[in-house]
């Protein structure tokens, strides 16, 4: 039996050509060795890679040569006999050689080589980055969409979905993911509110009001009334006219709004207080626009700032406030006769006696009456117990080796403290009769019915000038009416400015309080505007010690401004001497 | 467009060509006169000396006066900006030339780092608002890359061609593999691997850091060349004309490949920052929209 080798090539063209010739022989060499008898240039296949034979009963045995197998029918195997009649497919590589069996007997072998791509057609798209590369369509959509439903969708869906559109900052009425709105941290004071957006921008699309802020600060006070700040500021220029044109369509509330001036996500921190330009722009010239104001111009403290004034008891034992200008002769009258010269001297009977005292040195010094506030903001008010009694005693009596002391502040007690005293030598009711025994005077049930015209005498002398009362207070009236003055201490002395003792601590008392050589109660020992401006200037002079500005002292919106009725002005009315419990101070 | 960007040095060739190439052909960075450069150029000057001159409380940020009117500018630039995508589709409607456009894109896309950043009053944060300005910082980076590299990286592309089209590398590499594949008939069944996997490989299937990294790279065909090497003692062996020529022919091919990895590097660099100036401008386009309604939303 013979093999009919028919191969198949194509032309460059396409074209057929069919080339046949017979091998004679009972084995069929197959691979890539030219010395086979079909030759199958394909590297992928064996240099002898199959041998086929006839077995005796005509069938045909394809055998592999070396390890490697072969594919026939599909299947991979290294060794298949079939019938040439009902023929089989061998492939090798890239070549299938198809078995049949010709009607001459003679079995014949189809070599075909498959159509192969070399040149890939579409390879030269393949130089362009995009074939490596996600469609950049694609990816835009993803990014736009991830973006929008971040940062849109789920806040304005939380915020517009909310059942309770109350402001919360938590549970699930908050608006999720607004976090990504905000715009910079909020001033420490609303640190609270970093969360809870909705606190503020309550509505969509419309700016903070100032409901809003009232809401919280309740209690702000109006800086002055709106017609009277629109006429301080005076016209605007045509610039910042237009600008207040355009925020009005977009619907700010207008240049008075909280958020004018208060503009918050600038980081945490204070939030910054106004700048002198702020205050100035209407407080240069403001007596021009506004006539009948009280206040002077000013614009730099430094340069243009009216002389300081305090809010004084001017008339004695009146709890009317005036104001006087701070001019270095100012004078109050509160009621106390307290030379400070004499008190902080150092070489007088008072540094003797401070001296002597083991609570003191060698002499008497500011804080050894003047004790701080809490804050060490201000000082309380002098207290005759904690702060002079230690030298101007009120003891009036001693039993064994205990002193009675006199109550300060009640004129009535002392009186009742004095006349019940019955140590004081009593002239007898009776003349010339002598009780008998025990009775008489000094047995042991002796009684003193003598009118007690010596006690009378030590009450009228004590509230007198020269008595222990007189020795500091002012006296009043006579015999049953007898009484001192009201003593009135301020604890604050500026209407509208502020100031901070804390602030100043590394300074002397004395550098701006000339007490040490004032000889009258009635000095009032409060610096001039020229000593503030010994370091304060304004806040352009950065050679200045401290270049101030106005809200160093000022505030746009008084804290007090409305509780200013309210609070205590002076000694609280059942401090005051000369007065019935239960009566107004304050009248 | 090379030649526009600065002088050059390769020789007398090239300053011939590039000048003929300049007499007719004007560079968009060019177009008429750098009137758009200097147009810009202004705009980010007088963006800067007004941010200097203008007294905004407490400190400048978006949201005064002046920022809103930075932010409507910046919005319009950029709008008009992402325009060019649809414009360039366009064949020249209207008077000005595509050329003229991009000049414009380019040169007022650069100034829009300066009036974007006055924008912001350099208050930077995690937020949609700072989101939308690194988004826009980006992609005027990659803008200008891509400038940078269409200035220069064309002169490489056709260096290395020399003369031959991309069909015809791929036609070489072809005709090589086909010799590759005759050559090595005759060999072991040891090397015959090596060679296939050589033919096997696929030039173009590299990734993009692949693309980057360019020629040179180890790859089945220098394995091949490395393992039927000279350094093989032959003289007894058979096959080794064969082997001679399989080694020559995979020199060839090596270097075939590398000019093929030359052209796609060049490429990829080429195009590479489109795959960022592209998709980020619209994700620049979805912030600022997020940006302008989240800043009005909560007004």
């Amino acid at each position: 039996m013979t093999f009919l080798i028919r191969t198949i090539d194509h032309t460059a063209s396409g074209r057929e050509i069919v080339r046949d010739r017979e091998v004679e022989g009972a084995t069929l060499t197959i691979g890539r060795a030219t010395t086979n008898d079909v030759v199958i240039q394909d590297l992928a296949v064996e240099q002898h890679h199959v041998s086929a034979s006839f077995d005796e009963r005509g069938r045909v045995k394809l055998e592999a040569q070396t390890n490697r197998d072969f594919a026939f029918d599909g299947y991979k195997t290294g060794n298949v006999q079939f019938d040439p009649a009902t023929g089989g497919t061998l492939a090798l590589g890239l070549y299938s050689l198809a078995f049949a069996k010709e009607p001459d007997g003679q079995v014949l072998v189809i070599v075909r080589q498959e159509e192969r791509e070399l040149g890939d057609r579409d390879a030269v798209r393949k130089f362009d980055l995009a074939s490596a590369m996600p469609n950049k369509r694609v990816v835009a959509w993803l990014g736009v969409l991830a973006i929008l439903a971040a940062f849109l969708a789920v806040p304005v869906w939380t915020n517009l979905a909310r059942a309770d559109k109350q402001p919360g900052a938590d549970g699930i009425d908050q608006v999720a993911w607004d976090a990504s709105w905000s715009t910079g941290k909020l001033s420490l004071a609303h640190h609270a509110l970093e969360n809870n957006c909705e606190a503020c921008h309550v509505a969509p699309f419309v700016s903070v009001r100032d409901e809003t802020c009232l809401s919280c600060h309740q209690d702000i006070g109006d800086h002055a009334p709106q017609n009277r700040l629109a006429i301080s500021r005076g016209p605007m220029s045509s610039g910042d006219a237009l600008l207040w044109q355009i925020a009005d369509v977009f619907g700010k509330e207008g240049p008075e709004a909280c958020t004018t001036c208060h503009t918050e996500h600038e980081g945490a921190g204070r939030m910054e207080p106004a700048a002198q330009q702020f205050c100035s722009s209407c407080h240069e010239t403001m007596d021009a626009r506004l006539a009948d104001t009280a206040l002077g111009n000013a614009h730099d403290f430094g340069t243009d700032h009216p002389e300081l004034q305090a809010l004084v008891h001017g008339k004695l034992g009146s709890a009317k406030l005036t104001r006087v200008t701070l001019d270095g002769k100012a004078r109050e009258d509160h009621g106390l006769r307290f030379p400070h010269a004499m008190h902080l001297s150092t070489t007088n009977g008072v540094a003797r006696m401070a001296g002597n005292l083991p609570e003191y040195g060698e002499a008497l010094v500011c804080a050894d009456c003047h004790r701080p506030t809490d804050d060490r903001n201000g000082f309380l008010p002098v207290d005759m117990e904690s702060d002079c009694e230690s030298c101007h005693s009120l003891v009036y009596d001693k039993v064994g080796s205990t002193f009675r002391t006199l109550r300060h502040g009640d004129v009535a007690q002392m009186r009742a403290d004095l006349i019940a005293m019955d140590r004081a030598p009593r002239s007898p009711i009776t003349s010339g009769l002598r009780r008998p025994g025990e009775f008489k005077r000094g047995g042991r049930y002796f009684q003193d019915f003598g009118r007690p015209t010596q006690n009378y005498i030590g009450i009228a002398r004590a509230l007198s000038q020269e008595g222990v009362c007189g020795e500091c207070h002012v006296p009043t009236g006579s015999g049953a009416t007898a009484s001192v003055m009201p003593v009135f201490q301020r604890s604050h002395y500026f209407l509208n400015g502020r100031f901070d003792h804390e602030a100043h601590v590394q300074e002397d008392c004395t550098s701006c309080h000339a007490a040490d050589t004032s000889d009258s109660a009635k000095d009032l020992l409060l610096p001039t505007l020229a000593t503030c401006r010994d370091c304060h200037q304004g806040a352009d002079a950065v050679e200045a010690d401290v270049p101030s500005t106005c809200a160093m002292c000022h505030s746009y919106h008084p804290p007090a401004f409305r509780g200013r009725k309210k609070g205590p002005q002076s000694v609280p009315p059942d401090r005051l001497a000369g007065l019935p419990s239960g009566r107004d101070a304050n009248r | 467009m090379a030649s526009l960007i600065g002088g050059h040095d390769e020789g007398e060739t090239y300053a011939e060509i590039e000048q003929r190439r300049s007499s007719d052909h004007e560079s968009f960075l060019a177009h008429r006169a750098f009137f758009w450069a200097k147009l810009a150029a202004i705009l980010a000057l007088f963006v800067v000396a007004t941010y200097l001159l203008v007294d905004v409380e407490p400190r400048h940020n978006g949201g005064s006066w002046y920022g809103y009117t930075l932010g409507t500018l910046g919005a319009g630039l950029i709008a008009w900006l992402a325009w060019l995508g649809i414009r360039k589709r366009r064949p020249t409607p209207g008077s000005w030339s595509l050329a003229g456009w991009t000049s414009a894109h380019v040169y007022l896309g650069l100034s829009l780092a300066v009036v974007g950043t006055m924008h912001t009053g350099f208050q930077l944060g995690w937020n949609v608002h700072t989101l939308a300005w690194v988004l826009m910082m980006l992609v005027i980076l990659s803008g200008a890359y891509g400038v940078m590299v269409y200035a220069t990286l064309p002169r490489a592309l056709s260096e290395n061609r020399r003369q031959m089209t991309r069909e015809q590398m791929i036609e070489s590499l072809s005709a090589i593999d086909r010799q590759l594949e005759l050559a090595a008939q005759p060999l072991s069944r040891e090397d015959t691997d090596v060679v296939v996997e050589a033919l096997e490989q696929d030039v173009f299937g590299a990734g993009l850091v692949a693309r980057l990294r360019g020629p040179g790279g180890q790859d089945a065909t220098r394995r091949a060349l490395a393992h039927i090497s000279t350094g093989r003692a032959y003289d007894d062996d058979a096959s080794d004309l064969a082997q001679q020529q399989v080694r020559s022919i995979l020199g060839k091919r090596s270097s075939q490949i590398d000019q093929i990895r030359r052209q796609m590097r060049t490429k990829a660099l080429l195009e590479i920052w489109l795959y960022i100036h592209v998709p980020l401008t619209f994700a620049l386009l979805a912030a600022l929209v997020a940006h302008i309604i989240s800043v009005f939303y909560y007004w």
